[in-house]
């Protein structure tokens, strides 16, 4: 009877137009006014309580660390390292705005970011040699969507902050999924090119994807910082997060300088000698690498006993001065007169430049408007984001303690369900809120329902998370209410119809992979429980 | 009576800002973006650093998660109302957009009524008992104004922030920082929330705004790269 109110008021509320958090919580409220002993304070006190999760601290800094690197400038050099692997291909250009996708998806938890920052710069790539508007926007509307399975993907904190599940896990178990995703969209675009025999690119040879990964590495290493802290037991993912949205801004502005006050300034000069040209490269190589060295070394080893500091130190200095001459003499070879002394001596000017460079303009970069435009961008985000979340722990928590997770499980196992039934119900429930809901609230509300459910009849807590995931993503490409569909009808200039119809045969590649993910636990599973052991459920 | 005090700084605070507002509405709003983005960078930055001294050096400040965690708290209950202000709060636009143009106004101005409802019962829910619900007439239990006054006379401390040894010293402060401190923002927040989405009402009332809701999260981002590759 309650629960019928309750749900009953959340959907009237939700349809006349009332916010999403407001009609969770107002809901909530009400329930709790006329047919709970507990306060008005309480639930005043538990919106405090909520909003100081732990877990969901990692969101902040998730979104910080996506809206540093959501310009321009990283997309372009993403898609250049892209492009240089999988270009040569027939429909190799499409193929590439997928990994592309992927991999800013590695770096960003939203996919409407993903298919602004990619969309823009790919659509338009795309159509230049030859491929149709429609073939170009359905692929990006559909790999976009990817954003929310590869880690970092905020859905999965608020699945785990819901269910109790460890965000590591969760996030190791996105990686294989992902691949395999993004693959089976490359396949399908493959068979269409040999179909419609569409463009390849020409191949530019190793030295490219060497040159494109180089300049998308320093972005790209983010991922690690987040998997492999976690991974390697040395930050809880909240660590993790902060650590990223720092190195994100780092990134951002002193190293590829797109933004802030050293915008567009270059690292060397034009008209530097190849000496100094080599000898600051190879100078850089050693430090970058060094410092690589020592952070994955720090996660490998944080558990390991006769490792000390000063030994991890010596073995990578020696390691990174061999770099460095390494570098030094083979790029020096074709020019003769390079010596690796010269070189490093030439380097010490470029060095002192943009040492200079850095510390004058190191804290102005703190304060730059670039700066405070992303850190309200993100508060924005965050805000929308945690308002929905608390309320709907509100909602939860009015759920839970009227106990109606217990009787609907009650009632679908006197029903019959086998975890067969019961995913097949989890799909199409997912799927026809995800037409309504923004993910994460939708998530929090069908969770404390379909968990326990789950745990009842023995499917995994990690996989039951991917699978929930996978349906988010579904809903962003399908209508009426696909997020996807309206930011690549209004970047494209599109119709709403056109985008459903352009994304049409890849949203039917998305529903194969649904059903791969649903009834093949090993692809969410094997990863996370081979590195971290099993999720166990304490109930 | 307990609440009368409470309750009419949290009127003065909100004719003030109305009244701010009025005279300087720019200043005001980069105010209040600039408030919630050094509450971002102070989060950000204080977890930053303590990650550094917990694995770098050892050491740390004990107060910093709880700390953090209370910022945090403080971000997303301001910000409510500035979500309402500048629409960022995600609704289902769908279906009241198909309504009759005098049935969408009506629906609009329910929403921003919603808004103002759960603000003022969550601030004082008390004045229910007048229109005979059933609830504690206990002031204590009436919402936000009464626990964080409940707070404030008992002065109880948090777990784990205390206040540096020279302000304990130079002001004769208690060790630990009060809960009513931290809960500060609860009251506050809702406030704000409660005169911004009277404010959406009012707006929407006099035809000058349409909806108090986005219809989808990335309706800024499209709107900035709105067809940016249109042929």
């Amino acid at each position: 009877m309650i629960s019928a109110i309750l749900f009953l008021l959340v959907l009237t509320f939700l349809f006349l137009g009332v916010p999403v958090a407001v009609s969770l919580g107002l809901s909530s409220l009400i329930i709790i006014i006329f047919f709970s002993s507990d306060s008005v304070s309480s639930v005043a006190l538990q919106l405090f309580k909520a909003s100081q999760n732990y877990t969901l601290l990692a969101i902040p800094f998730f979104v910080l660390a996506s809206a540093f690197m959501s310009t321009g400038g990283v997309a372009r050099r993403i898609i250049r390292f892209a492009i240089a692997s999988v270009g040569h291909f027939k429909g190799g250009l499409a193929m590439a705005s997928v990994l592309a996708c992927m991999m800013f998806a590695a770096l960003s938890g939203s996919s409407p970011a993903t298919v602004v920052a990619i969309g823009t710069i790919a659509i338009a790539g795309m159509r230049q040699v030859g491929y149709t508007r429609d073939f170009s926007a359905g692929i990006i509307a559909n790999a976009g969507t990817l954003g929310i399975l590869i880690p970092p993907s905020i859905v999965m904190v608020v699945y785990a902050a819901a269910t109790d599940v460890s965000v590591g896990r969760m996030f190791l178990a996105g990686v294989v999924p992902g691949i395999v995703a993004g693959l089976m969209l490359m396949i399908a675009i493959y068979v269409m090119a040999r179909v419609k025999n569409l463009p390849a690119e020409e191949w530019k040879g190793f030295g490219e994807i060497v040159a494109g990964g180089k300049e998308a590495g320093w972005g790209l290493f983010l991922i690690i910082i987040i998997l492999g802290g976690i991974y390697g037991g040395v930050f809880t993912p909240t660590e993790a997060a902060a650590v990223a949205a720092v190195y994100a801004f780092a990134v951002a502005l002193f190293v590829y300088r797109d933004m802030g006050p050293m915008k567009g300034q270059p690292w060397i000069a034009e008209d530097a000698s190849p000496s100094a040209r080599i000898g600051f490269s190879g100078t850089v190589y050693a430090v970058a690498f060094f410092f690589v060295f020592m952070i994955l070394s720090f996660f490998a080893t944080a558990d390991m006993d006769g490792v000390t500091l000063q030994g991890r130190t010596l073995v990578g200095l020696v390691l990174s001065l061999g770099v460095m001459f390494a570098y030094i003499i083979w790029r020096g070879r074709p020019h003769g007169d390079v010596s690796i002394l010269g070189a490093l001596r030439d380097s010490l000017p470029v060095w002192g430049r943009n040492l200079g460079l850095t510390a004058r303009n190191f804290f102005p970069a703190f304060f730059a408007e670039d700066t405070r435009k992303v850190m309200v961008e993100a508060s924005r985000t965050t805000i929308m984001l945690m308002f929905i979340i608390v309320n709907a722990l509100l909602f939860a928590h009015v759920l839970t303690s009227e106990r109606i997770p217990q009787t609907i499980t009650d009632a679908m196992i006197g029903a019959g369900f086998t975890w067969f039934t019961f995913l097949i119900a989890v799909n199409l429930l997912l799927l026809l809120g995800g037409q309504f809901m923004e993910p994460s609230g939708l998530l929090l509300i069908v969770a404390p329902v379909v968990f326990p459910i789950a745990m009842e009849l023995g499917v995994d807590p990690v996989h039951l998370g991917i699978i929930m995931v996978v349906n988010m993503e579904i809903g962003m490409i399908t209508p009426p209410i696909g997020l996807n569909l309206f930011v690549t009808s209004g970047i494209t200039g599109m119709s709403l119809l056109q985008v459903v119809k352009a994304a049409l045969p890849f949203v039917a590649v998305l529903f194969a992979f649904l059903i791969l993910v649903t009834y093949v636990p090993m692809l969410s599973t094997w990863l996370p429980y081979s590195l971290m052991g099993p999720e166990i459920v304490t109930r | 009576m307990a609440l009368l005090w409470p309750s009419l700084a949290l009127v003065v605070l909100v004719l003030l800002l109305f009244l701010a507002e009025r005279r300087y509405p720019a200043a005001v709003a980069r105010m209040e973006e600039n408030f919630i983005a050094s509450l971002l960078a102070i989060i950000t930055l204080v977890s930053f650093v303590q990650v550094i001294a917990r694995y770098g050096f050892n050491s740390g400040w004990g107060g910093a998660l709880e700390f953090t965690r209370i910022v945090f708290a403080w971000m997303i209950l301001f910000g409510m109302s500035y979500g309402v202000k500048n629409g960022v709060h995600l609704g289902v636009d769908a279906f009241v957009k198909l309504l009759p143009s005098r049935l969408f106004r009506l629906a609009a101005l329910f929403g921003a009524f919603a808004t103002f409802a759960y603000a003022f019962l969550l601030l004082y829910a008390g004045w229910l008992a007048w229109v005979g619900v059933d609830i504690s007439s206990n002031w204590r239990q009436s919402g936000a104004i009464g626990y964080w006054t409940f707070m404030f006379d008992r002065g109880t401390g948090l777990d784990d922030l205390r206040y540096p040894v020279w302000m304990q010293d130079t002001f004769g402060l208690q060790e630990r920082v009060q809960r009513w401190v931290a809960y500060l923002m609860l009251p506050i927040g809702l406030a704000l929330l409660a005169f911004r989405s009277a404010q959406g009402f009012m707006q929407i009332w006099r035809g000058e705004r349409e909806l108090l809701i986005a219809g989808h999260e990335a309706e800024d981002l499209v709107a900035e790269n709105r067809d940016a590759l249109k042929e």
